[in-house]
């Protein structure tokens, strides 16, 4: 059988469309950003409170009190939180997400209803749409579309895509076809066939399609939070990137109550707007007998007032209340740092953000996974990163991407590679004492994503090196599943053998032992380094050079990890701040004035 | 012509309505010549399949349905033609498969034919843009059809009114327009129900009001009772005779019960396997079955009632008898035990021949002899088998005194 190479065509199809199609790429990305920012700032503008009570009362008037109460005490918990601001951009995000979807999946799903041969094109595409892992598609829209958001909303629409297409045309398909003979036999046009009978009689399958979109564009949130879509799938991904089970609930329950309100209203709203579930709802009623205060609903009227008043009572404090004092004056350049959810790459980001900030500059923080990172720097959509683990961890990337990137140098360092065992595990003290002792960790080796470098590291050189091929299975996983692994097993004093690599705050968190590596399989160890898209120092030679002068010793950053993680989730910048007060000659360090 | 109002058991229907509508039949008739012809099919075909052109050809050789469905291709209607005069009920007759809802379609440009033409009102519907076809249906031609097709998210006014709503007409006067044929359909002070709130019955009164409400010449109606419990369809089947007493449009009727279709057909079209089998009134399905299937599917009809003296009565010599030379139609209609008019269903005539060897007297309005109906035709008309060509003495040529053009038309067609 001959090696069909796809791969390689897909490669250069990429590479193609990547040159040829930069335009309307930049076109798509414009768009999406600017409809995007647009919601997100009208969202986001309102006191969070307010802005539930708006929200509360719209569940009111299509569900009743008791939704409007409950919609209303969801809302209240995420700005408990302090989610509302992640709450609101994953909300413009969906909606965004959605209305792309629908503008392209009705009028698709109406073509497809028509035309059988559109049918059959577009059920595999659709088929290949939804089932198609998004990370695999998720790459290229990095490459198309840069990080951000934009990748997130385009992988959402492909995914959110097929239902919508699907139902509208079921929902058309579905009309019994006696009724459209009707309507042709009485000389109606196709046009007003489509819009007098077919879409009235669809409109309740096409809306639970438009409920399957807004569902499933939530469900994508996670994934989009990967590549820098920031939201509560921004917090999920840093959660679970922590194992910070607290932080990745309250993100999670977050989505929830945004899921089922979005739900609910959608699916009363799909009632409301065809005639036939308004009529089925008016029966319902009927049998249900007289009102309740539960099911009180306002009239249109008293609502719509509602909504507006509390709006622009939310909308003028927003303006006039909200606005945050900014820093001292300064050059006000946009700096984009990227980064890896991983402690050294947080404390880092957030040390340059505010020390950058406190000399006048404009700084986003941009959360990524980190093939979505280097490819977003490659690109130039992000400045520059503090987490580049070279040469050997982001080898692979380098190889990809070196040549569009400055490397500022390295500004810790040196970190290490290792197996680790817990200190109770007697006998194991160097990778020499692996062999034959595979019975005591099951034979497995608890590893970390497989595309991770240091897998590769371990499979080729280092199992090799001692022998130890065969005998020990190296189990793939993600860097959470290995730590909830290494967490539930050092609980139960069990023997577990996992991939670590220092710095990590595993070693201060548990009592663990970097297993010995005589015959240095892992090699010399990685620096951290500073990664810079290309052309930055000559953009910004200042920040260019305190960049490459950077350097934190041991101390430094254990301390500062330290501080991140007593003051807490999304209050980065607060520990930074603290910690600086502490220090306070680090910052005319990195950055002399 | 006039027999199926007295078939059935709702009885004769008022005299006066049988003289008004036997008048009509009349002025129809002796207008023949000067009318054009609402409707007429001319050689209709249609093929489903590939290559429907050499279908037609292998059809017009000779070809049957079944050989055709071998190579993947169904002959839906083959060969179809007839005329359907203003004001006339056309029934079209056979069980499902056998085409007459295609050739319905085929009427209104729903379907277009693969071959043939369909001319209304003079205009060959078949030449007609997608457009111009639309304005016809929408002016010209209305449907109702088996299972009601009412528009479930309008209401029952809305529905009535929405034949108007596509021509364009101004809603308060497609409203009162719509409102009046829900009046004439039996629905007035329903126009603001919904049709689930309707009964069946009910339902295909909408059904019908949206058709009537656009004023159309023509109208088709698709197994329109078939979905009806029996009695509510007989309602309906009188009414639409009712209306069509003061409406008079041109319908063209598709139904598989036999018993409507003698109810309701001035003419009757018989199908079978996509070809019209015979063509002609109720009392030539009757009498002369074209087929042993057409024969087949009459034997449970109640012949007494459906037919008429007129229809069975012998001439007035075979009265005589073959040794009597010199019975004047004095002496007939003095020996004869009872005098009827030709529209008597023969169930009356049963008791006067039973009471005397002398045939029942026929005659007409005037007082007329016209003919003479003697016992033994009278059982030679219900004797099994009815084959088509029944022994010359049990029914000799009972369609000898008639001379409506159309039996030889039916023949005609019937032999292709």
């Amino acid at each position: 059988m001959p090696r069909i190479p796809i791969g390689d065509w897909v490669d250069s199809a990429v590479d193609w469309l990547q040159l040829h199609l930069a335009w309307l790429f930049d076109a798509v990305t414009s768009v999406v950003t600017g409809m995007y920012d647009g919601i997100d700032a009208a969202l986001s503008a309102p006191e969070p409170l307010l802005f539930a009570g708006v929200l509360a009362v719209v569940a009111w008037w299509l569900r009743g009190l008791l939704a409007g109460v409950l919609a209303f005490a969801g809302f209240a918990l995420i700005d408990s939180v302090q989610l509302w601001d992640d709450a609101m951009s994953t909300l413009s995000l969906v909606l965004v997400a959605t209305v792309v979807t629908l503008a392209i999946a009705i009028p698709l799903g109406i073509w497809a209803s028509r035309s059988r041969t559109v049918s059959a094109v577009t059920r595999p595409v659709l088929d290949f749409m939804q089932t198609m892992p998004a990370m695999v598609y998720l790459i290229p829209g990095i490459i198309f579309f840069g990080v951000g958001v934009v990748p997130g909303i385009i992988a959402t629409i492909v995914f959110s895509l097929p239902p919508g297409v699907r139902m509208t045309e079921l929902g058309i398909r579905q009309v019994d076809e006696e009724l459209v003979e009707a309507a042709e036999a009485f000389g109606t046009t196709p046009r007003n066939t489509l819009l007098r009978v077919q879409l009235p009689l669809a409109l309740p399958t096409i809306m639970a399609g438009v409920n399957q979109v807004i569902m499933l564009g939530l469900s994508m949130v996670v994934i989009a939070g990967m590549v820098g879509g920031g939201g509560l799938g921004g917090e999920v991904y840093r959660a679970i990137g922590n194992v910070d089970i607290g932080l990745g609930f309250e993100a999670g329950v977050s989505i929830v109550i945004l899921a089922m309100y979005l739900d609910r209203m959608t699916g009363e709203l799909g009632r409301q707007i065809s005639p036939l579930g308004r009529r089925a709802v008016a029966k319902a009623r009927a049998l249900a007998g007289g009102p309740n205060l539960w099911n009180h609903r306002p009239q249109p009227v008293v609502a719509l007032v509602g909504v507006v008043v509390l709006s622009l009572v939310a909308g003028g404090m927003g303006v006039f209340g909200g606005s945050k004092p900014t820093g001292p004056s300064g050059k006000g350049e946009k700096i984009t740092i990227g980064y890896i959810p991983w402690d050294e790459g947080i404390a880092s980001t957030f040390l340059w953000k505010e020390v950058l900030e406190r000399r006048g500059y404009t700084v986003e923080t941009q959360q990524l996974e980190a093939g979505a990172l280097y490819t977003g720097l490659a690109g130039g959509q992000i400045d520059f990163q503090t987490d580049g683990w070279l040469p050997l961890t982001h080898a692979q990337y380098w190889e990809k991407y070196g040549d569009d990137l400055e490397d500022l140098g390295s500004w810790y360092g040196p970190t290490s590679l290792e197996l680790s065992v817990p200190s109770y595990v007697k006998g194991i003290d160097s990778l020499d004492d692996l062999k034959g002792a595979s019975d005591t960790f099951k034979g497995r080796i608890i590893g970390i994503e497989p595309s991770a470098g240091m897998m590769g590291l371990l499979k080729d050189d280092v199992l090799k090196e001692y022998g130890l091929e065969g005998e020990y299975e190296i189990v793939d996983g993600s860097t959470p599943g290995m730590l909830a692994e290494l967490k539930r097993a050092y609980q139960k004093k069990e023997p577990v053998l996992t991939t670590l690599w220092s710095p990590h705050w595993a070693y201060s968190t548990y009592d663990l032992k970097k297993l010995k590596d005589p015959e240095g399989a892992w090699g010399e160890g990685d620096g951290v380094h500073t990664i810079a898209r290309e052309g930055f120092t000559e953009d910004q030679p200042d920040i260019g050079k305190w960049l490459k002068d950077f350097k934190m010793t041991e101390k430094q950053l254990t301390s500062l990890e330290a501080e991140i993680q007593e003051t807490g989730k999304g209050r980065e910048q607060d520990a930074v701040r603290t910690w600086l007060k502490e220090n306070p000659q680090v910052e005319k360090e990195m950055a002399p004035q | 012509m006039r027999f199926q109002r007295h078939f059935g058991v709702c009885g004769p229907t008022p005299q006066g309505s049988t003289a008004r509508l036997k008048g009509v039949a009349d002025r129809f008739r002796s207008t023949r010549e000067v009318y054009v012809s609402r409707l007429q099919a001319e050689h209709l075909y249609k093929v489903f399949g590939r290559r429907p052109e050499e279908a037609i050809r292998r059809l017009e050789g000779g070809a049957d349905r079944e050989e055709l469905r071998a190579d993947g291709i169904t002959a839906a209607v083959i060969d179809a033609s007839f005329t359907v005069e203003p004001g006339q009920i056309f029934v079209v007759m056979g069980l499902s498969g056998s085409g007459k809802s295609t050739l319905l379609r085929m009427l209104n440009g729903l379907l277009g034919p693969t071959s043939g033409r369909v001319l209304f009102d003079g205009q060959d519907l078949t030449a007609l843009s997608p457009a111009e076809l639309r304005a016809v249906r929408s002016r010209k031609i209305s449907m109702v059809f088996q299972h009601f097709a009412l528009f479930p998210h309008r209401s029952v006014l809305e529905n009535a009114a929405y034949g108007l709503e596509v021509q364009g007409v101004p809603r308060p006067e497609r409203e009162r327009r719509a409102a009046e044929a829900l009046a004439l359909a039996g629905l007035a002070g329903w126009e603001d129900s919904w049709p689930d709130e309707l009964s069946g019955g009910m339902q295909q009164r909408v059904g019908l009001a949206r058709a009537l409400a656009t004023d159309a010449d023509l109208l088709l109606m698709d197994e329109s009772f078939s979905a009806l419990d029996p009695l509510i369809r007989r309602d309906m089947q009188d009414q639409l005779l009712q209306l069509q007493k003061t409406l008079k449009k041109t319908i063209v009727f598709i139904t598989h019960d036999l018993n409507e279709a003698m109810r309701l057909g001035d003419r009757i079209a018989v199908m079978r396997d996509g070809r019209i089998v015979q063509l002609g009134t109720a009392e030539d399905i009757l009498v002369t079955p074209a087929t042993d299937y057409v024969a087949s599917f009459t034997q449970d009809v109640d012949r007494t009632r459906v037919l008429t003296a007129g229809a069975i009565m012998a001439d007035v010599q075979d009265a005589r008898g073959p040794g009597r030379t010199a019975a004047s139609p004095e002496e007939i209609l003095a020996a004869a035990p009872a005098r009827v008019t030709a529209d008597t269903p023969i169930a009356e005539l049963f008791t006067p021949c039973s009471t005397s060897t002398a045939p029942v007297a026929v005659v007409d309005e005037r007082g007329e002899l016209i003919g003479v109906v003697p016992g033994s035709r009278l059982l030679a008309v219900l004797g099994e088998p009815m084959t088509p060509q029944p022994p010359a003495a049990a029914v000799p040529a009972p369609s000898a005194p008639r001379t409506a053009p159309e039996r030889t038309a039916a023949k005609a067609v019937a032999g292709a």
